[in-house]
């Protein structure tokens, strides 16, 4: 059975200090360093299980500019068989109908079953790429899957977790578009020599795609406004964890 | 016949056992060179699957001991870079690799942030390419971002200024060493860091290069060819006393006893300047306790290997707590020791085994440092 994987190169924000860059709608990326998606990867991997089980093709996919073959890369790395890259100088100015449409029109000649994404992007976070795609593709989906058990090359059983705990069982025959969260499996590394041997491989780009119109379009991107209760405890580690223990003791808190 | 087998010269293996015999973690987990040796011989045409391998803290006694020169932790790296190449390798493990190649250190910290151990009173000069220096001090990833590890930084830093040295580090430019990469068997990015490193080297001139940790000491000055001195800072400290440089006055009255790390000790040979460095501090040579176990004998603490990331299921007490206990029955207060794995390992056992009102871990500069300048705090 045959997969496809859309995947997205995003910054790594957790840790590093945000600039927003003049214009105001989007990051300064001098100092920033780029990986692929943390759920994309969780999604690459499934594809790639399911090929250990099941045989058959893994295609990636994604929309970036030349920068992208770097997470290209690495995917084929893992093992993934076939790479797309859409060219695009610069995704922040695509909305998620547009990235959809783009990987739509690669997707529908392809010959898949299941079209993996991740479930959201860490950088803008709107989890509607997956959904968008299954819809241009006129195939059903299922999103935030956390499970995914398959006998067949047909058909799966797919769980996702609800608020409060519930995890939901489905059924879903295939063709489909699964968008998969972070912990669905352990994503396998890609080892430095892994990565250099596949930049022999070929990455197949598309490189004047027809870009949609944007139906979104972004504002201004801002830092949140400090809160008023924050209270920042400054000094050594062991000063500012007993200035928390004493915080959280008189709150009741401990 | 595997070629692995063939270099490491695992066919002149007579079974004798010592290299299980003496393996630290070999009575705590699974991992047994000799069975590990004798199955693949057993069985040539493929390598073990055995997920055991992945215990070794890469001490080296095993091959140390081995009368007929078979590289059994050379023959384990190896097989650890097979499963490297396939992808499959503990969570833990590959993001401390990924880590490495996105952000130059294995703890997932920003490249921004490596210089953030340099405090307000703290005077190190970063160069610029092109400067110069005469010793170039290479922090190394723990020592810039742990937050215990950054004292003894920070008290190294104060030394060298103290003594007038002619110091400078590189800054955030600097990426890590790659020891304990090629010892996880990620032999692909540890090429990659050598290549990196040595032409980052060249961007400065300097004629003496000290590391803080003896996992980067070991790994420039046998695995990279590097054309300057290499010192580990406590070979540098002693150099610095003998030519009249750097003063310190007794002035520790407890029973302190040195645990040597596996990289400075039976890895490269250097026994005798860290204990050289204690003697001075020492207001009584007697004060100076040895383990049982010492010098090339000494028991690894576990940290080495890429073991930092990998924790191992045993029921049997850590290496480390086996070692404070040690440390406790011969009647020591300070376990001294000059490596920041050890350091955090030992750290780590001083609080599991609640012995923190009989025992302290230190680091030898952080000793040195406190006898300077703030000779008080030992005495409280």
């Amino acid at each position: 059975m045959n997969s496809v994987v859309c995947i997205k190169r995003v910054p790594e924000t957790a840790e590093a200090t945000l600039k927003i860059a003049p214009d105001g709608k989007k990051l300064e990326e001098e100092n920033l360093v780029f990986s692929l998606n943390d759920a994309d990867n969780y999604a690459l991997e499934q594809a790639l299980l399911l090929q250990e089980e099941f045989d058959g093709d893994v295609t990636v996919i994604s929309v970036g500019p030349p920068e992208t073959d770097e997470i290209i890369r690495m995917a084929l790395a893992k093992g993934a068989t076939n790479a797309i890259r859409i060219h695009h100088d610069d995704i922040s100015k695509l909305d998620a109908n547009a990235v959809a449409s783009l990987l739509a029109e690669q997707i529908k000649d392809l010959d898949y079953d299941v079209v993996f994404t991740g479930a959201f992007a860490s950088d803008d976070a709107f989890s509607l790429v997956g959904t968008m795609l299954a819809e241009k593709l006129e195939i059903t989906h299922i999103t935030m899957a956390i499970e995914m058990k398959q006998d067949d090359e047909d058909e799966a059983e797919i769980s996702r977790e609800l608020e409060g705990g519930l995890i939901a069982k489905y059924r879903i025959k295939f063709p489909a578009v699964i968008t998969v969260q972070t912990g669905m499996n352990e994503p396998r590394y890609a080892s430095i020599l892994g990565i250099k041997r596949a930049s022999q491989k070929e990455v197949d780009v598309v490189d004047d795609p027809t870009i949609p119109e944007n139906k979104v379009q972004l504002e201004k991107i801002s830092y949140p406004p400090e809160g008023k209760k924050a209270e920042i405890l400054s000094g050594t580690p062991e000063e500012t964890s007993s200035r928390l223990a004493e915080i959280l003791k008189q709150k009741g808190i401990i | 016949m595997h070629k692995l087998l063939i270099k490491n010269e695992l066919l002149g293996c007579i079974q004798c056992g010592r290299c299980s015999a003496g393996c630290p973690v070999s009575l705590r987990t699974a991992l047994s060179p000799r069975k590990l040796i004798y199955k693949n011989l057993r069985e040539s045409k493929k390598l073990p699957k055995s997920q055991d391998i992945w215990s070794c803290t890469t001490c080296r006694t095993c091959q140390q001991r081995c009368p007929k020169g078979v590289s059994v932790m050379d023959y384990i790296i190896g097989l650890r870079s097979y499963q490297v190449e396939r992808g499959k390798i503990e969570p833990t493990m590959r993001d401390a690799l990924e880590s490495i190649l996105k952000h130059g250190n294995p703890w997932g910290r920003p490249r921004e942030k490596r210089t953030q151990w340099i405090d307000d009173e703290t005077d190190v000069r970063i160069l610029a390419e092109g400067e110069e220096t005469d010793v170039l001090l290479y922090v190394g990833c723990t020592p810039a971002y742990d937050p215990e590890i950054q004292k003894s930084t920070r008290a190294l830093a104060k030394i060298l200024n103290d003594a007038d040295v002619d110091f400078a580090i590189i800054g955030n430019d600097e990426s890590c060493c790659g020891n304990e990469v090629k010892r996880m068997g990620e032999l692909g990015l540890f090429e990659m860091l050598v290549e990196e490193n040595t032409a980052l080297f060249k961007k400065y001139k300097f004629n003496t290069m000290i590391t803080i940790s003896p996992h980067c000491y070991n790994t420039f000055k046998n695995e990279y060819a590097l054309d300057f001195e290499i010192l580990h800072y406590t070979q540098f400290l002693k150099k610095l006393l003998d030519e009249g440089k750097l003063q310190i006055s007794a002035s520790i009255e407890k029973k302190v006893v040195f645990h040597d790390p596996c990289f400075l000790g039976k890895q490269n040979d250097e026994y005798d300047a860290p204990r050289e460095l204690l003697k001075y501090l020492l207001t009584d040579e007697d004060n100076l306790l040895e383990f049982g176990r010492n010098r090339e004998r000494s028991l690894c603490c576990e940290g080495g290997g890429g073991r930092m990331w990998l924790e191992v299921e045993s029921e049997s007490p850590r290496n480390a707590e086996i070692r404070i206990d040690d440390a406790k029955s011969i009647g020591a207060e300070v376990v001294a020791t000059s490596c920041p794995f050890c350091q955090l390992t030992l750290n780590d056992a001083v609080k599991t085994t609640k012995s923190e009102d009989k025992i302290r871990v230190m680091d030898i500069c952080s000793l040195i440092a406190e006898n300077k300048f703030e000779e008080t705090e030992m005495e409280e």
